[in-house]
């Protein structure tokens, strides 16, 4: 176990998914979809059939309605063809292909009619998965079938790679989280830290709820008290953690952390404990939980807000918290604590830290409270929503999305390798 | 349309007054009721507005209630877990990616919603969650995942109807009203 290089290196480098250096802290962009090679992009078999193109319309029309393409909404109805002499030819995607152990199940009963009345002949043929991210993803798939393409209209601090001094604090509020996740002793949860990266200030910290054992550490953060931004972090607990755990057997590891809320959020009718420890609940994930505290601390700092919008908050802002409205890239400098205070709309402008990758129901509470980018060190390749079963950053009908990073740091390393061991284990 | 059992329409009928009630307080206008037994042990609605928190959904203001009740009375998670098992859901739209994963945790036995979510929804729109089966194997770990069976349509355009009075009246609450806000009068 080479420990050595733990806790020494701490540059900062911003690396595609698929390079993780083992010694150095690494914030990785985790995109809206698994990266391909535009040529490599993974495609599903369709049912497809040649039409006259008189009948295009009334088909798409009947198809839209009996058979919507629910999971490939950027892939066209209709492909058009020049064939020899000039001549062109319609192709009308029909419906997804359900295959069963190889086989092709046969199309829906209305596709069958529709299928029987005008006399079509099918034939299967396969369309991208995925919507193109690129112009050149977007010429590869339309060689294999026409599909639709919108380039990114946003650009979220990060994405294109961060300073030395934007890195140190995300790794900073990382472990603050991390630290959180261990703070109970002999088990491990999810923790989850929001801040306010305008003025790093800590708006809420929370862990997991699920269980009772776990002496909940969670806190909202009082008015005024910017002190909480971590940055003489203790990490001794830490270390602490981190040597039990790499000296427990792989067994004990998986006992350690089977707590994680979004790691085993089905698990938590069997936890071994007396009804009257209290305190627990199978939805009060550590996302869940910090929510709702930097709610109720907005309430608290806004207590005259009113449902309407019309009245005035002016009077109990002298405490003035910074302004998290609309947060832009220039607003970071130009945060000067103005007298005009409004109730901040939901997370807007917030980071969330997560010890781990969230959960369904965690990554898309995030996308209701508005987060704008989410940070978390391990995987959750169980039920985890940003990359490992879902992709929730790249569901596009979503009506908000963040920008999701995967931070490793440098003393993980290990644990992390048991972690992945573990859950691939179930994979 | 089928016909379904007076009793669910009973019941979306309730999970409709629920949504009545948030429009009049200015919220999103989805309500829900849950059944055990017959019997309707919660309901909730939305609260976004009025908590600053989005998660609010009428769901989880349900299920938040019973978690409390069967706390207080002594119930042990493996006794809550029990209980949901027998609870079906009846709420007036399709529960959100969030709310779907909650339910599938809980182990409901069942939902029946009015209208579709084509932006959110996580019961068949955008992500099909009720479904027990995924893309990864479920683990063999001691409690793994659950489905429950998803019944859309009942009484939709009750349903929707609600929603559309609520974005025509404008949301006072979205950051940049994508519609102006009518003046109440």
């Amino acid at each position: 176990m080479n420990r050595a290089t733990g806790g020494t290196a701490r540059r900062m480098k911003n690396k595609d998914e698929d390079t993780v250096a083992n010694t150095e802290s690494v914030i990785i962009h985790i995109p809206e979809k698994p990266p391909f090679l535009p040529h490599l992009q993974p495609t599903v078999k369709v049912h497809a059939a040649v039409i006259e193109p008189k009948d295009a319309n009334t088909l798409v029309r009947k198809l839209n309605q009996i058979a919507p393409l629910e999971n490939l909404r950027h892939v066209k109805r209709v492909q058009k063809k020049c064939i020899d002499g000039g001549k062109l030819q319609l192709c009308l995607l029909l419906s997804m292909a359900v295959e069963n152990d190889g086989e092709v199940d046969a199309m829906p009963y209305e596709i069958l009619e529709l299928v029987k009345s005008y006399q079509l002949s099918t034939f299967i043929t396969k369309v991208c998965k995925y919507a193109a991210t690129s112009k050149e993803e977007w010429d590869e798939q339309c060689k294999l079938w026409p599909t639709s393409y919108h380039p990114p209209t946003y650009n979220i601090s990060g994405i294109t790679g961060f300073t030395e001094e934007e890195s140190q604090s995300v790794l900073s509020f990382m472990r603050h989280a991390i630290d959180l996740s261990t703070s109970c002793v002999g088990q491990v949860v999810n923790a989850a830290v929001i801040v306010d990266p305008s003025t790093k200030q800590v708006i809420a910290s929370a862990s997991d709820w699920v269980i009772s054992s776990a002496s909940p550490a969670n806190k909202v953060s009082k008015e005024g008290s910017c002190s909480d931004y971590p940055e003489n972090l203790n990490s001794s607990n830490l270390e602490n953690q981190q040597t039990s755990l790499l000296d427990s057997s792989i067994g004990e590891f998986e006992h350690v952390i089977c707590n994680v809320g979004c790691l085993h959020p089905w698990r938590w009718a069997v936890q071994s404990l007396s009804p009257s420890s209290g305190c627990w609940h199978p939805l009060r994930h550590a996302a869940i939980v910090a929510i709702e505290h930097s709610s109720a601390r907005d309430r608290q700092l806004f207590p005259d807000y009113k449902l309407n919008g019309e009245d005035s908050i002016k009077e109990e802002c002298t405490l003035s918290p910074s302004k998290r409205q609309k947060i832009t890239d220039s607003d970071f400098q130009s945060n000067d604590h103005s007298s005009e205070s409004v109730r901040p709309y939901l997370c807007t402008g917030c980071d969330i830290y997560l010890a781990w990758e969230p959960c369904a129901m965690c990554a898309m509470a995030l996308v209701h409270q508005r987060v704008r980018r989410i940070f978390f060190s391990f995987p959750n390749s169980n039920a985890g929503a940003l990359g490992s079963v879902h992709r929730l950053q790249g569901e596009r009908s979503l009506n908000h999305h963040y920008a999701v990073f995967r931070v490793v740091l440098p003393e993980e390393v290990l644990r992390n390798k048991v972690v992945d061991a573990k859950t691939d284990g179930y994979g | 349309m089928a016909s379904y059992e007076e009793h669910t329409l009973e019941f979306m009928k309730l999970a409709l007054e629920q949504a009545k009630d948030a429009l009049a307080n200015l919220e999103v206008p989805v309500g829900c009721v849950i059944v055990e037994d017959g019997e309707v042990v919660a309901s909730g609605r939305n609260r976004t507005n009025e908590t600053s928190n989005a998660t609010r959904h009428a769901e989880m203001e349900a299920i938040d209630f019973l978690v409390e009740q069967w706390q207080k009375n002594g119930l042990s998670p493996l006794e809550v877990s029990e209980r949901f098992s027998k609870c079906i859901l009846y709420v007036t739209c399709e529960p959100c990616i969030m709310c779907a994963a909650a339910l599938s945790y809980l182990g409901i036995k069942e939902a029946y919603y009015g209208c579709a979510n084509d932006k959110f929804g996580g019961c068949g729109s955008i992500l099909s969650l009720h479904t027990s089966c995924s893309e990864l194997p479920t683990s063999g770990f001691a409690s793994s995942k659950k489905g429950f069976k998803c019944t859309a349509g009942i009484m939709a355009s009750e349903a929707v109807y609600l929603l559309r009075s609520f974005y025509e009246q404008g949301n006072p609450n979205a950051p940049k009203p994508h519609r102006p806000i009518k003046q109440r009068v």
